[in-house]
């Protein structure tokens, strides 16, 4: 088989694997929308900490909220909005996407696309600046060299020394 | 008695420090080279000083000599023997002594390596920077974190370190690991601002600060990991990874250092990205200053609760001078840093290795920004935003993917110029590996693009690596698995292992909290977890503990509760049952209730956490082996072109870093030789070992 038809087959073999496992495996369940949910939310009490993770009475109070508006029938956009309303904007891990917190968003990506903008312009820029001949400089370089390497032979250290 | 023996230590190393530094600078001042003869003493006393200030303080930890600040502020009668010693590095103090301790080491160890150089500009410059740098920790020792104030009136018993910290052994290795990383990178940072100051900015001081480069990196590494294990199996979550300050500030050098130990390549092959070099590896060291400062000085909320205090103004500062002179230097040297050449083609080991870069210190400043963001937003915005978990997640997760996709094609990639043919024929079965494993997952029902990418991706790069290493062994036998690029493979297979684990326990954990009473079972995720009895015990005399002793599958788990006698509640000690595949996690979280005996108990069930730790391992193991050299190379193969402009054709800018005791470029380890030259024909090997711009 030629190997072109392999990367073929490949090609197709991973679309259809990756579309077939795309497919949700059914709807979460509510225990999984309250630690999804709970998972984005901060310990009030206890820095660095999701509420999920935490085991302090405010964490508690609030994990309790969220399996109550869960079992209400809320959802997950309507349950954050709540806490929002209720403790502020920054119980949630998650900074919000407007404003100027979404730099936060933007920035890093900008930085990250223009980082390789500029790697695919330099490509261009040697890309043109395609080897043509020695230049006059390199040269006067060249000679510079063999007429060191004339009179600098003893050096013991220089590349070349075969040490 | 302790306290007088840690101040005279920590003087003593303070001023023969400066001393160390006066020295150097005035022989470089007044051309008399022979001064730099008492370099050696200067490293001895400061070595002197160090050691007498750590023993005073074991000695005055282990003696519960409480007249001692950090002793009656961190130590007590009832700690054991181990977390008596760790109890040095958990509190701020100490822990810059163990940082002052392992600096003052790796200044002996450079000391000694060089002792027949020292009168080498670009030694003695080094030596300055480090000089510097050991008196800048002893001077915080010797001012504002003192770790031997005086306590006027001692009290009978100290509260004893963070009951946390007394836990688990792994917090006796984890922080020294750390800081051997940390640290370590001053050694590779000192011999580039030594050859930004003397000019000799060619590969000489590259080549001799390779190994001392992988030797910080690979302790960096085995310091991360074990915090995350230590994490995993200490706090309860069944985390171990929470995008903490902390642990960023141990990630940002080890993201950069990374790109270094890649790019350095690119300049020791061709000679080229000079200034990009060098900016990492400053970068490197000043992040782990930087990261200290935000660690230390109390600005960013953590879990690392360390104690603020003075010092924080104090690196930031330090952090601030480095960054000035390493910029300085930088520019003041522009125009000799021009390496001359260009790289020929995106698709070649230069132009991934360029990518490589760019998402390594793309994901560097993502953590950085996410970081300090909530600052930023409450200076300028006067707005309070947290930047947690879910953020973090989302950012790394496409750079984690775009780095596992490169590190598949990557190993397969010639230097110079790659021919779509070379490629197709050289990933064809990696791919293929990787698809097959894509295949296997999804017919054994794990569903989700990413996970599934990752399983997918990972598949693809193990074999890459794999690949690389049967190539290399079939044409080198057991030398095919040492040198850099063979051992830089085994890193790339621990890597793999360690974002197949990530991917695995971050997409498919699963957890329950069940109330259970005694002979009760309860299934999570096909697993039987019963409960069986519960004791309690007073036995070690530091704490209470209290144990519910559960069956899981067959096998007895008894996650804990302790009560210790310096914290207000009890804490929780989880029982952890690894496996190839899943990983059962209990977490205690009451213990009997009085009315009906029901413990309330966590229980997490997550697929392939074992393969982190064990990952963590694979990837050290292949730094050792990096760390040896592969195959020689010719003395006479020239490896990049020449520093053009500064001095005259000829290599002899390095020849002074070369002359000694086999660090020069005839040792230079050829693992880099392309193992696949053995069992591909491979069209540029010929070209690519030509000088650059050659025709």
């Amino acid at each position: 088989m030629s190997r072109r038809l392999m990367w073929a087959i490949l090609a197709v073999v991973v679309v259809v694997a990756v579309v077939v496992g795309a497919q949700g495996s059914g709807a979460r369940t509510p225990d999984q929308r309250r630690q999804s949910i709970a998972s984005g939310v901060r310990c009030p009490k206890c820095p660095g900490q999701s509420v999920l993770s935490s085991d302090a009475p405010s964490a508690e109070a609030i994990r309790d909220l969220i399996a109550a508006d869960v079992a209400a029938g809320r959802s997950d956009d309507a349950i954050r909005n709540r806490l929002v309303a209720r403790y502020g904007e920054d119980i949630l891990l998650n900074p919000p996407r407007s404003g100027f917190a979404g730099l936060v968003w933007v920035i890093p990506v900008a930085a990250v696309v223009g980082a390789f903008g500029g790697l695919a312009l330099a490509f261009r820029r040697w890309e043109r600046q395609a080897p043509g001949g020695p230049s006059g400089r390199d040269r006067a370089l060249v000679a510079a060299a063999l007429a060191d390497e004339a009179d600098g032979i003893d050096d013991p250290h220089g590349e070349g020394s075969g040490r | 008695m302790n306290a007088a023996l840690g101040t005279a230590g920590v003087a003593l190393a303070l001023v023969s420090a400066l001393g160390g530094a006066a020295t150097v600078v005035v022989a470089q001042a007044t051309g008399r080279r022979r001064v730099l003869r008492q370099v050696p003493s200067f490293v001895f006393l400061c070595a002197l000083g160090a050691v007498v200030a750590t023993v005073a303080m074991q000695r005055a930890l282990i003696t519960r000599d409480f007249s001692v600040g950090f002793v009656a502020e961190n130590g007590s009668r009832s700690t054991s023997l181990p977390f008596t010693i760790s109890t040095m590095w958990s509190a701020l103090e100490g822990s810059i002594l163990l940082w002052g301790l392992v600096l003052v080491g790796y200044v002996v160890a450079v000391a000694r390596k060089f002792r027949d150089r020292l009168s080498d500009p670009l030694v003695a410059w080094a030596m300055l920077v480090l000089f510097l740098v050991v008196a800048f920790f002893f001077a915080l020792m010797a001012g504002p974190a003192n770790p031997f104030h005086t306590v006027a009136d001692p009290p009978l018993d100290g509260p004893g370190p963070n009951p946390l910290l007394q836990d688990h052994l792994l917090m006796a290795f984890h922080p020294p690991m750390l800081y051997l990383g940390y640290v370590g990178f001053t050694v590779p940072f000192a011999f580039a601002v030594g050859a930004l100051a003397t000019g000799r900015v060619g590969e000489g001081w590259l080549v001799e600060t390779r190994r001392w480069t992988l030797f910080a990196w690979g302790f960096l590494t085995i310091g991360i990991v074990l915090g995350a294990w230590w994490s995993y199996e200490v706090l309860g979550w069944g985390g171990y990874w929470a995008w903490d300050p902390v642990e960023n500030a141990s990630l940002l050098p080890w993201l950069t250092g990374t790109a270094y130990l890649h790019s350095v390549m690119v300049q020791e092959r061709r000679g080229m990205l000079r200034v990009w070099n060098l900016s990492l590896l400053c970068a490197t060291f000043s992040l782990t200053i930087l990261g200290t400062f935000l660690t230390r000085s109390g600005v960013l909320d953590s879990v690392h609760a360390f104690s603020e205090s003075a010092i924080g103004p104090l690196f930031l500062g330090f952090f601030a001078l480095i960054v000035v002179v390493t910029l300085g230097l930088i520019g003041w040297r522009g125009d000799v840093l021009r390496a001359p050449g260009r790289i020929d083609s995106p698709l070649s080991r230069e132009g991934a290795f360029l990518a490589n870069n760019v998402l390594f210190t793309g994901f560097a400043f993502v953590v950085l920004f996410g970081t300090v963001f909530p600052l930023i937003a409450e200076a300028l915005d006067d707005r309070r935003v947290s930047v947690g978990v879910p953020y973090f997640n989302r950012m790394s997760g496409p750079i984690g993917l775009a780095l596992l996709f490169l590190m598949a094609v990557a190993p397969a990639l010639p230097w110079r110029k790659a021919s779509t043919e070379t490629l197709s024929q050289r990933l064809l079965w990696p791919a293929w590996s990787g698809g097959a494993v894509l295949v296997a997952c999804v017919v054994a029902g794990v569903r989700g693009v990413v996970p599934l990418v990752a399983f997918g991706l990972g598949a693809f790069a193990a074999a890459a690596a794999v690949r690389q290493v049967v190539l290399a062994t079939r044409r080198h036998g057991w030398r095919g698995f040492v040198g850099r690029t063979n051992g830089g493979m085994i890193v790339h297979l621990g890597v793999v292992m360690i974002a197949v684990g990530l991917a695995a326990s971050g997409s498919f954990a699963e957890q329950a909290e069940a109330r259970l009473a005694p002979g009760e079972t309860r299934r999570v995720h096909g697993h039987e977890v019963r409960f069986e009895s519960f004791s309690e015990s007073d036995a070690d005399p530091s704490r209470l503990v209290r144990a519910a002793h559960l069956d899981v599958d067959g096998s007895a788990l008894s996650p804990r509760l302790q009560r210790f006698p310096n914290a207000s509640q009890e804490l929780g000690k989880p029982a952890v049952r690894y496996g190839v595949g899943d990983t059962v996690y209990l977490a205690l979280l009451e213990g009997p209730r009085a009315s009906d005996d029901t413990i309330l108990v966590r229980i997490i069930v997550q697929p392939m956490v074992a393969w982190l730790w064990v990952g963590g391992l694979v990837m050290v193991a292949g730094t050792a082996l990096s760390a040896f050299p592969g195959r020689r190379r010719r003395g006479t193969d020239p490896t990049s072109a020449d520093l053009v402009g500064s001095r005259p054709v000829g290599g002899r800018h390095s020849a002074a870093g070369d002359a000694d005791d086999g660090g020069g470029a005839g040792d230079r380890p050829a693992g880099d030789l392309s193992p696949t030259g053995g069992g591909d024909r491979d069209p540029d090997a010929g070209d690519a070992r030509q000088p650059v711009g050659a025709p």
